[in-house]
């Protein structure tokens, strides 16, 4: 899926088979980071994101692949050796030692003396925001510092990578606002290659650059995070990032029948998966579908719609002012600019797409405007 | 907009809790008192009874307090070198316990249950039992005599008490290690693993991280340990050389010796052994006390010697 | 590797005691016996031996009952964590496995024998609490924590009254704890020498008779000491089991 060479200061891994504890996780997965970007991996609980993250560390020994950062290759190599810095989910810090001793570990293990490796470490401990709690002992701090120790302590060691597992997880919910924050500006200031592991697909988002959504022990998927939200590459992703609106037929002439009606359909003749996001279905009542809502809930900010009709079922969320009654029967429009043609599986027009997208730099801005809900 | 839904409807068992009058529970005083007061008196009495004894050196135990037998035994040269033996033994059986403990629940501490129930295979197997063992194996005419052709050294009834030692160790290790095991789980592995991907080998992670996890239980169980085998009686009885004998065993002498005092000094001689127990203990406690504060009733279980299984803490 | 190879370390000295048993006559340096019999097997289970053996097993049973029935509440308190100041309680828990045993034994003696105790099998119960009972309430109070009380709760507001209770929810919750405790109080009792010396006055107690034979019959001995060794091995084999359905 992705072509030979390796990228000569980023993060590749290749053809990765990783079966921890005899089970199969990862099955010839392929991932390829850019030097200095920030990538998030994300997907449900077991799709193997936590098992990537080890293998990349060297705690877990892939059975077939190859993994190389700076052009450099890492399976071979040990854990200690690999100039991988990991923050785990759990602060995972020596309560035996204090705040500064444990940011200064990484140091103490490469022969760093006394004074030089304490300077270091409080230099980040300020850096992190945690400047007055250099002296502390460990337990005795909330699980957001915690983390931030962790986090600095990472740093400290300057590594090649920075692998982040689930790093919000165990913040409070009102602080994780501070910590991605700082996530983002330590990586950018250093320009530091990192990987960022969640299954929440809208932290996703926020955090990285670009994602890349591993199911089932591939990534199926790599790309802008919008282009994730908006242009899913398969059924599984578009339910994955929230759209569960598929709608399936035979395009004829820019237009897709279907038993409620007909309506406009991007993209040539032939067989078509259309999703649409749930923000995006208008009601209209001079729309060309009718459809009953059977079931109405509030979500704070909107209110999700379910919407049954000819063998139709489709999901909205609607601004809770326009929000129609259960029963009721509504008109609905699907506008043909807010419909995403799913490609084909095993098409070559999509792989090249998606192989183009994989190596593609940064984040870039797609052309269409999108309306907010 | 409304939404029509059922409110669910409760099933009557489960009321509100302050609905339900207040559970009385008996007060901890009489939960605990059957066992304490079995305890206080049987334990207390028998203390008492030891130091009344003590202090009454005469065939029938009557008379006035008499110091006499504490001056009796405190100045006798066979006390001292018991005394200086039983320190000795219980010194090199923890010593080496511990030493052998470590490499072994280091060696263990990422194996499977199996591993770990053989190693535990030694601890409900009585001291006797092993004392037995050892003189069958290593006692003169013993089967590694013949195999061997000859010792080098004497290991049974030897003056050193290496006999002794030896029975200790095969007890205590395992109890050892299963202590240092239960000190090292998951957490530990983590940490390892934080540390592996911070730059640590594995020796420096053995010092750095491994070491200062299992120091406080091992300082704990060796303590333990030492109070133990400082109240040795039946091991040095049946591997122990005639002289010098242990504080238990010079203990159990006295009555034959001196049939007006020998009760009394014989108390004595036991009440040194069980204040050096006690001062032992007293240390153990302390030093786990100062590592966690809230003392888990299953750690202190493992801690007590368990004369059996690993499978203790299974309802926990 | 290394665990099988410790295993075998461990567990292969006490291979000698079978043989050792069996061996009417195993003089120097034959690796093997010259000649086996039954004499130690017939010594270890008749006369002196044989009564050691019924008054070892009588007290280590009455013993470790006596302790579940003391230790039973004293262990919920504990486990309950309902103490507040645990250290008074766990010391005087933990003082009598500490203080040698024949110390205390000594101690004992005499006012036993003033309660006419002495020598007799109450005597030696009594004796062999003050070891016993702490171990139990130990181990017992293990079983005690925050999920059987979780499920009592449960039980309670679904409507269960006390006996009901303890029939269905507690004592099943606490059966491994429980079989723990009554396994391991046996042993201590079981193995016990000092106290048995100082408080039994001469009764016959299997690690007593022992003993002597030790230097004197090793073929008795080690008859004796297979029987000797039987509690042990079972309570491994249960165990084993009960680790086995763990998994």
């Amino acid at each position: 899926m992705i072509s030979g060479e390796p990228a000569p200061a980023g993060l590749v891994c290749r053809d990765l088979v990783v079966a921890p504890g005899g089970r199969v996780v990862l099955r010839r997965l392929a991932l390829q980071i850019p030097a200095g970007t920030r990538t998030v991996v994300v997907g449900p609980s077991g799709a193997g994101k936590t098992t990537l993250l080890r293998a990349i560390a060297g705690l877990e020994r892939p059975l077939e692949g190859e993994i190389w950062l700076r052009g450099r290759r890492l399976d071979t190599v040990a854990a200690h050796r690999r100039r991988v810095a990991v923050v785990f989910q759990e602060p995972r810090l020596l309560p035996h030692l204090d705040v500064v001793d444990n940011v200064a570990f990484g140091l103490r293990a490469a022969g760093v003396p006394r004074p030089a490796r304490r300077a270091q470490a409080l230099a980040l401990l300020d850096e992190v925001g945690l400047a007055g709690l250099a002296g502390r002992r460990v337990d005795g701090l909330s699980g957001g510092e915690q983390q931030r120790v962790a986090l600095a302590r990472a740093l400290c060691v300057k590594p090649d990578l920075l692998l982040l597992d689930e790093p919000l997880a165990s913040v409070d919910p009102n602080r994780r606002e501070g910590l991605r924050h700082l996530l983002v500006e330590l990586q950018q200031a250093r320009a530091l290659t990192t990987l960022l592991i969640t299954h929440d697909q809208s932290e996703a988002a926020q955090l990285g650059e670009r994602v890349a959504l591993l199911l089932e022990g591939t990534i199926v998927q790599h790309d802008t995070p919008r282009a994730l939200f908006e242009r899913p590459a398969s059924a599984a992703v578009a339910r994955f990032f929230g759209t569960r609106n598929l709608l399936r037929g035979q395009v004829r002439g820019g237009r897709l029948p279907l038993d409620a009606g007909w309506i406009d359909a991007p993209g040539p003749d032939g067989e078509a998966t259309l999703a649409i996001r749930p923000e995006r279905v208008r009601l209209d009542p001079d729309g060309p579908l009718r459809l009953r809502v059977v079931a109405a809930s509030y979500a704070g900010t909107h209110v999700r719609l379910d919407l049954h009709g000819h063998g139709l079922t489709l999901e909205a969320h609607v601004p809770p002012a326009a929000a129609p009654r259960v029963g009721e029967l509504v008109g609905v429009t699907l506008p043909r600019a807010d419909l995403w043609r799913l490609p084909d599986p095993g098409s070559q027009a999509a792989e090249r797409d998606l192989a183009e997208r994989s190596t593609a730099g940064p984040a870039d801005v797609p052309a269409e405007p999108a309306p907010l809900p | 907009m409304t939404i029509p839904t059922k409110r669910p409807r409760l099933p009557p068992a489960a009321l509100h809790r302050s609905d339900r009058p207040a559970v009385r529970r008996l007060p901890i005083a009489v939960m605990l008192a059957p066992a304490v007061i079995a305890l206080v008196l049987l334990f207390g009495g028998g203390l008492a009874g030891a130091v009344r004894q003590s202090l009454h050196p005469t065939i029938d135990g009557a008379g006035p307090l008499d110091l006499s037998a504490w001056t009796a035994v405190l100045g006798d040269p066979t006390f001292a070198d018991a005394l200086w033996f039983s320190l000795r033994t219980a010194l090199a059986a923890t010593g080496l316990s511990a030493a052998a403990a470590v490499a072994i629940a280091v060696a263990l501490r990422r194996q499977a249950a199996l591993p770990r129930f053989l190693v535990a295979l030694p601890v409900p197997v009585p001291h006797l039992l092993v004392a037995t063992v050892a003189v069958a194996w290593l006692g003169p005419g013993g089967l590694a005599e013949r195999a061997l052709g000859a010792l080098p050294i004497q290991l049974v009834r030897d003056r050193a008490g290496l006999g002794i030692v030896l029975v200790y160790l095969y007890k205590e290790t395992p109890f050892l290690v299963l202590l240092l095991l239960a000190s090292m789980g998951a957490e530990l592995t983590r940490r390892e693993e934080a540390a592996a991907v911070l730059g640590a080998t594995g020796w420096q992670r053995l010092r750095w991280v491994v070491w200062p996890t299992i120091r406080a239980p091992l300082a704990t169980g060796s303590l333990i340990v030492a109070a133990f085998v400082l109240g040795a009686f039946e091991v040095p009885m049946a591997v122990g050389p005639s002289y010098p004998p242990t504080l238990a065993t010079y203990a159990a002498e006295q009555p034959q010796l001196d049939l007006v005092a020998g009760q009394a000094k014989a108390a004595a001689a036991l009440l040194v052994a069980a204040a050096a127990s006690i001062a032992l203990a007293a240390a153990a406690v302390r030093l786990s006390r100062d590592r966690a504060p809230c003392l888990s009733v299953a750690g202190l279980a493992l801690c007590l010697r368990p004369v059996g299984l690993s499978t203790v803490g299974a309802g926990a | 590797m290394t665990a099988t190879a410790l295993a075998a370390l461990f567990a292969a000295p006490l291979a000698v005691l079978p043989v050792q048993a069996v061996a009417d006559a195993w003089r120097a340096p034959a690796l093997l016996p010259q000649r086996l019999g039954a004499r130690g097997l017939h010594a270890a289970i008749t006369g002196q031996a044989g009564s050691a053996l019924g008054n070892s097993l009588a007290v280590a049973a009455a013993t470790t009952a006596l302790a579940l029935l003391l230790g039973w509440p004293a262990a919920r308190a504990l486990g309950g964590r309902r103490l507040r100041c645990l250290t008074p309680v766990l010391v005087l828990l933990a003082m009598p496995l500490l203080v040698p045993a024949y110390a205390t034994g000594t101690g004992l003696a005499e006012w036993f024998v003033r309660l006419g105790l002495s020598g007799g099998r109450l005597g030696l119960v009594l004796a062999h609490l003050t070891v016993v009972l702490p171990y139990v309430v130990l181990i017992l109070a293990t079983g005690f924590g925050e999920r059987l009380q979780e499920l009592e709760e449960m039980a309670r507001t679904v409507g269960l009254g006390t006996p009901r209770r303890l029939a269905l929810v507690t004592l099943p919750t606490v059966r491994p704890t429980l079989a723990a405790a009554g396994l391991l109080g046996f042993l201590v009792s079981w193995s016990q020498y000092g106290l048995s010396l100082a408080v039994g006055s001469g009764l016959p107690m299997l690690p007593l008779v022992l003993l002597p034979f030790i230097r004197s019959d090793p073929q008795i001995a080690a008859a004796l000491a297979l029987l000797f060794l039987a509690p042990a091995l079972a309570t491994l084999a249960i165990a084993a089991r009960a680790s086995r359905h763990q998994r």
